[in-house]
């Protein structure tokens, strides 16, 4: 009986106090909408870095005249490497077709080479959560201990940079999600308080009826619940319009928006972190006063 | 102290101080449960400290209090929202909740209870009608008289039919006429069987009735007699 009674009790307080809760439910939305930005663009790098490493590939250079045996066990070799997906071998004639076909006009580049300059090579290619520096690093360091192997190029600072942007997404990400949630659940703190103490004489009056502190304490909590998961909600409407008002005119200007992904299923979560984060607010501020 | 299962209040060498000042002084008394007693004396006597006292919104500095068959010395602070539910309270000041009706004003004391919707609904308007305010039940305390407020108030504190029922000054701000009409539903309430501790000034409240009258002064315990 107790909880629809402070079901009731909470929306009837939402009423009541129309302005001040009013003002707390566009201060928790536009926090909420911050956030939301945030995840967008952090989802849409993230879901660009994550194509990248099918591109990447390892080459190792071998020594000229290799045997093919000793290439075969350069390959098995490489292949029990748990980091390592597909090694390829790339003889120098291709790669010397494959060098012509990049150089087309600027052939003359290759003139006054009587013979191939280019030595035998393959190509290594990692597992997708495998491509780091790190990793590569230490295959190429196992590589050139292999016999056959004379030297590696897995391009450590293409690594190191998507590495870093990944990780600087992640970072801010993560600290601004983290102050602005901060913020919500201070904002439905104050609220919360604001209202306790503005009933102060009613909840007296409970007191010496007999009310437990559970009875006390579940309209406000149910009411900081309440305005963050309307806070949510009205930042999810704000999240659909940012994308299929804003983003889709203004791909029409520049095609490279319309690859923007945006991830319904996450927005949709927005009413219930609110939620979340208002009856955390008001659970802090109801445990704090002394009553 | 005694576990006499017929005593309501118990009071064993109550002392209770505000900082220098002593409100209650070695108080030892006891109310049998279904008596109707009255608490007078000058003002700052102890009388209100001895009624929050006994609904425990104050502790004693000495001495042991039982209530209702609770022993006061070991109540923890969770127990105090159920010790309050065996004790009806009346205000001089009424604490109605001016944005809420009669109706909701009374049903609060069933509501903390946690006592159903259809209950609270059967309830209340019986209690409403006890003291003859049924047809006031849509309105709000602010278009109400004293006298019918004072009313509304012992509607709230008697509508879970709890074994003690406090009044402090029940008729402070009541004409005699209406103060009359209060003092004949305690009277009525009494007669159920219910236990009433009366604090009152006004001597014509409890003139010749035969009722228990303890009287404090300076916080000491003078007279316990009848009227």
């Amino acid at each position: 009986m107790v909880i629809p009674y402070a079901i009731r009790q909470a929306l009837q307080s939402l009423l009541r106090e129309k302005w001040i809760n009013l003002l707390s439910l566009l201060t928790i939305a536009s926090g909420l909408f911050v956030i939301s930005v945030a995840f967008f663009v952090g989802y849409n790098i993230d879901a660009a870095t994550k194509r990248l490493p099918e591109k990447f590939a390892m080459t190792l250079y071998l020594e000229d005249e290799i045997p093919k045996d000793k290439v075969e066990g350069i390959m098995s070799a490489l292949r029990k490497n748990s980091s390592v997906s597909s090694v390829r071998f790339i003889p120098k004639e291709e790669a010397m077709r494959e060098l012509k076909g990049m150089l087309k006009n600027s052939n003359y580049a290759l003139e006054g080479f009587d013979e191939n300059p280019l030595p035998d090579s393959l190509e290594v290619k990692l597992r997708k959560d495998a491509v780091t520096a790190e990793t590569a690093r230490k295959v190429s360091a196992e590589a050139l201990a292999l016999k056959g192997v004379k030297e590696t190029d897995y391009g450590e600072k293409f690594l190191a940079a998507l590495h870093s942007v990944k990780s600087g997404v992640k970072t801010v990400g993560t600290l601004l999600v983290a102050i602005i949630s901060t913020g919500i659940i201070f904002v439905c703190y104050s609220t919360v308080k604001i209202l306790f103490y503005r009933r102060s004489d009613e909840i007296e009056t409970f007191k010496l009826l007999g009310a437990t502190k559970t009875f006390i304490r579940a309209p406000f909590i149910i009411e900081g619940g309440v305005l963050g998961s309307l806070g949510g909600l009205v930042a999810l409407a704000g999240a659909f319009t940012f994308y299929y008002i804003v983003i889709a005119r203004l791909s029409v200007s520049v095609p490279l928006l319309s690859t923007l992904l945006f991830p319904r299923s996450y927005f949709l979560s927005l009413p219930l972190i609110g939620m979340l984060l208002g009856a955390t607010g008001a659970f802090v501020a109801i445990g704090r006063l002394k009553y | 102290m005694t576990t006499d299962t017929s005593i309501m209040i118990e009071f064993a060498n109550v002392t209770k101080h505000y900082d220098n000042q002593t409100a209650l002084r070695d108080i030892t008394f006891s109310i049998k449960k279904s008596e109707m007693v009255f608490i007078t004396g000058p003002s700052g006597s102890g009388k209100t400290t001895l009624l929050k006292l006994v609904y425990s919104a104050e502790r004693p500095d000495n001495g042991t209090i039982r209530v209702a068959g609770w022993d006061m010395d070991n109540i923890r602070e969770s127990e105090v929202p159920f010790l309050r539910r065996n004790i009806g309270v009346v205000f001089q000041d009424f604490r109605l909740l001016s944005n809420k009706n009669i109706f909701d004003n009374v049903a609060m004391a069933l509501r903390v209870r946690g006592v159903s919707e259809r209950e609270v609904k059967t309830r209340v308007y019986e209690s409403l009608k006890t003291v003859n305010l049924r047809h006031k039940a849509d309105s709000f305390p602010r278009n109400l008289s004293g006298g019918e407020q004072q009313r509304v108030v012992i509607a709230r504190a008697t509508v879970a039919e709890p074994p003690l029922l406090l009044a402090d000054e029940p008729t402070g701000n009541l004409d005699p006429e209406t103060a009359g009409g209060v003092m004949k539903i305690f009277g009525d309430i009494s007669a159920k069987g219910t236990t009433i501790l009366i604090v009152t000034h006004n001597r014509e409240l409890y003139k010749n009735t035969g009722r228990p009258v303890m009287r404090l002064d300076s916080g000491n315990l003078i007279e316990m007699g009848r009227s």
